[in-house]
């Protein structure tokens, strides 16, 4: 006989009473296990994805600014135009170090899925010294860098000669790049001539990626831009200030989702301590039994206190479980409603917050068992014998 | 026999129902020595359960003084209340008190539990002292009456006490039951045990070797030794 087999005697007595307060516990787990570590993966998620782009500046076409960093990071049609000769104004601007030119355009596969045409020149290597890739950056009319998802799907390797897709054009895969775990995986590259000329916006481009000298610089540059004589025709985002904003944006989604989940966490405390008032106020007879055979209050409050715990960590355990399970499901309802979405995973497994979620469940239960235990504690052993006669 | 092992002056209790004082014991003073069996006998509301609470340290007196093993028993804290509960003294009840989740063993070694022993070291003799080892797996639902309280005698021994209190421990049982019960208990008493039993049960009340008779909260006859 032992404490725990003791304690776990309300399982075998009421098991749906059990399961169900245990379910409680585990639905206010998940949904905060879902929360920490949403945050943790949205912030890392779209500071990975600010930091591929490689520019301390996105410069946009007029409009909101947010939709346009979200097309120019995740790949989209872009509803309107920047004049080529913007660039040299913005190149040309104090406090820049490199501006490099893009015309991104999308086109809706059979499967629904977009295929991301991304034109480019040689200025963007300076944006992305991380991009490594086999074969060679496209420099002649019709070659192709593509990404590495984008090659593995469609089984290209370097120096095939492809039919672009969607498009009534062929090209040359130049090269394939490195996995970069971004959305540059399923981007395709071409020279920035032949993307214009593919979708008829000649001396057009979508957006230019700026680098500064010193990012230290960011708030005179950025002023610098917008005072230019292109300023008033475009939008200069400082990438800095779209993270701050970004996270501002997420964090009152978070704050609302965290008040639910605390309502939970409260909630099923609630039903944790009075399920288990209940199981005491049924068991007074069998307290006073205990007492009359050597149990002191101190073992009664331990014994209620072991079955509160049994429920709150069992429900801890099986709550983050669940979270970790259904993560795809909970990811896709936030990205729904979040109004910037990094491509990354926003939920993932981590050792530290299903800790923290464990140790906030067994704090819960603690807390959940404080009035039963101090009340089947209290329990005089011949009243309860008595008062356990008439129930 | 040897001494005084519960020792009863002018012991009282008066508990308050409402405006109402009920005097469930008054003045009762009496002596049970090491080895005794006493059965304490009287009509209902006589004061008899109430008179095994208060030897049982599970209630206070209103007054009088109450001495086990030469301690005085309201002078001691709640806890050393449930220390000489747990130690000296076994409980046998007229419905049984077992979990109905435990096994018969885990039944028997729970007092152990609290007591911080291992009460898997005597399981096995008590079980065969009730006759129940081969009964040792099987929960109280799948035992008879007889065999229930066999258990409940065999929980009460667990930690080897001095002194075993019960509280009609024949009174659910059918009279057959009941006889193996009293041998039971008179077989405990041969071996030394001190007991105290509160009865209806003429046989039971024979089979003890002193009689106390409660009525309205007074002992008015004893027999025996």
């Amino acid at each position: 006989m032992t404490w725990l087999a003791l304690s776990s005697n309300e399982w075998r007595r009421r098991p749906l009473r059990q399961g169900v307060t245990t379910a409680g516990v585990a639905i206010a787990v998940a949904a905060m296990f879902s929360l920490l570590t949403f945050h943790d993966g949205y912030r890392d998620g779209v500071r990975n994805e600010i930091e591929r782009l490689g520019a301390h500046v996105l410069v946009v076409p007029k409009g909101c600014p947010y939709d346009a960093a979200s097309i120019a990071l995740h790949g989209a049609n872009w509803p309107c135009y920047l004049k080529s000769n913007y660039l040299q104004e913005v190149a040309g601007t104090t406090g820049v170090a490199s501006a490099a030119p893009a015309f991104m355009a999308a086109l809706a596969a059979a499967d629904g899925a977009p295929v991301v045409f991304v034109g480019i020149d040689e200025r963007m290597l300076a944006l992305r010294p991380g991009w490594k890739f086999d074969g060679a950056f496209p420099r002649r009319p019709g070659e192709v860098l593509a990404g590495a998802e984008a090659a593995r799907l469609r089984h290209w390797r370097v120096g095939d000669q492809v039919a672009l897709p969607e498009l009534s054009a062929t090209g040359t895969i130049s090269g394939i790049l490195n996995a970069t775990h971004g959305a540059d995986d399923s981007f395709l590259y071409t020279r920035l001539q032949d993307a214009q000329q593919w979708f008829q916006h000649r001396g057009e481009l979508t957006h230019i990626l700026v680098r500064l000298k010193d990012a230290n610089l960011l708030e005179p540059t950025v002023a610098a831009l917008r005072g230019c004589d292109a300023g008033m025709d475009m939008n200069v985002v400082p990438l800095a200030h779209l993270f701050r904003t970004i996270q501002r944006l997420a964090n009152s989604t978070r704050l609302l989702l965290g008040s639910v989940a605390m309502i939970a966490l409260l909630l099923a405390a609630t039903g944790v301590s009075n399920a288990v008032l209940m199981s005491v106020t049924a068991r007074t007879r069998e307290i006073g039994v205990l007492r009359a055979v050597g149990a002191s209050r101190g073992h009664v409050f331990g014994l209620i206190w072991l079955e509160t715990m049994q429920i709150c960590v069992a429900g801890g355990i099986i709550g983050v479980l669940l979270a970790f399970a259904g993560s795809h499901g909970v990811e896709s309802w936030l990205r729904s409603g979040l109004p910037f979405a990094p491509s990354d995973a926003l939920i993932r497994w981590d050792w530290l917050t299903a800790g923290l979620c464990l140790g906030g469940a067994a704090l819960l239960g603690s807390f959940a068992a404080l009035l039963p235990a101090s009340r089947a504690a209290g329990l005089a052993p011949l009243e309860a014998m008595r008062e356990g006669a008439k129930t | 026999m040897n001494g005084a092992f519960i020792e009863a002056t002018a012991l009282t209790k008066v508990y308050q129902r409402g405006r109402e004082q009920i005097r469930a014991l008054d003045h009762v003073s009496f002596e049970i020595r090491r080895g005794e069996f006493v059965a304490i006998t009287g009509p209902s509301g006589a004061g008899k359960t109430t008179l095994l609470s208060l030897i049982g340290c599970m209630d206070a007196p209103t007054s009088g003084t109450l001495k086990i093993s030469g301690r005085e028993v309201q002078g001691l804290s709640e806890r050393e209340r449930t220390r000489l509960r747990r130690e000296e003294i076994g409980f046998v009840f007229q419905h049984f008190g077992l979990i109905p989740t435990l096994t018969v063993a885990e039944n028997v070694a729970l007092p152990a539990l609290f007591a911080h022993r291992n009460g898997a070291t005597r399981l096995d003799e008590l079980l065969a002292r009730v006759g129940l080892t081969q009964r040792r797996a099987h929960r109280p639902h799948e035992l008879s009456g007889g065999e229930m309280q066999r258990v409940s005698v065999a929980r009460a021994l667990v930690n080897q006490p001095k002194l075993i209190l019960a509280d009609e421990p024949t009174g659910n049982l059918d009279s057959a039951t009941g006889e193996s019960i009293i041998a039971l208990f008179q077989q405990l008493n041969r071996d030394g045990m001190t007991i105290v039993v509160v009865t209806h049960n003429a046989a039971m009340s024979a089979a003890a070797r002193r009689q106390m008779v409660l009525r309205d909260g007074r002992i008015v006859e004893a027999q025996g030794e």
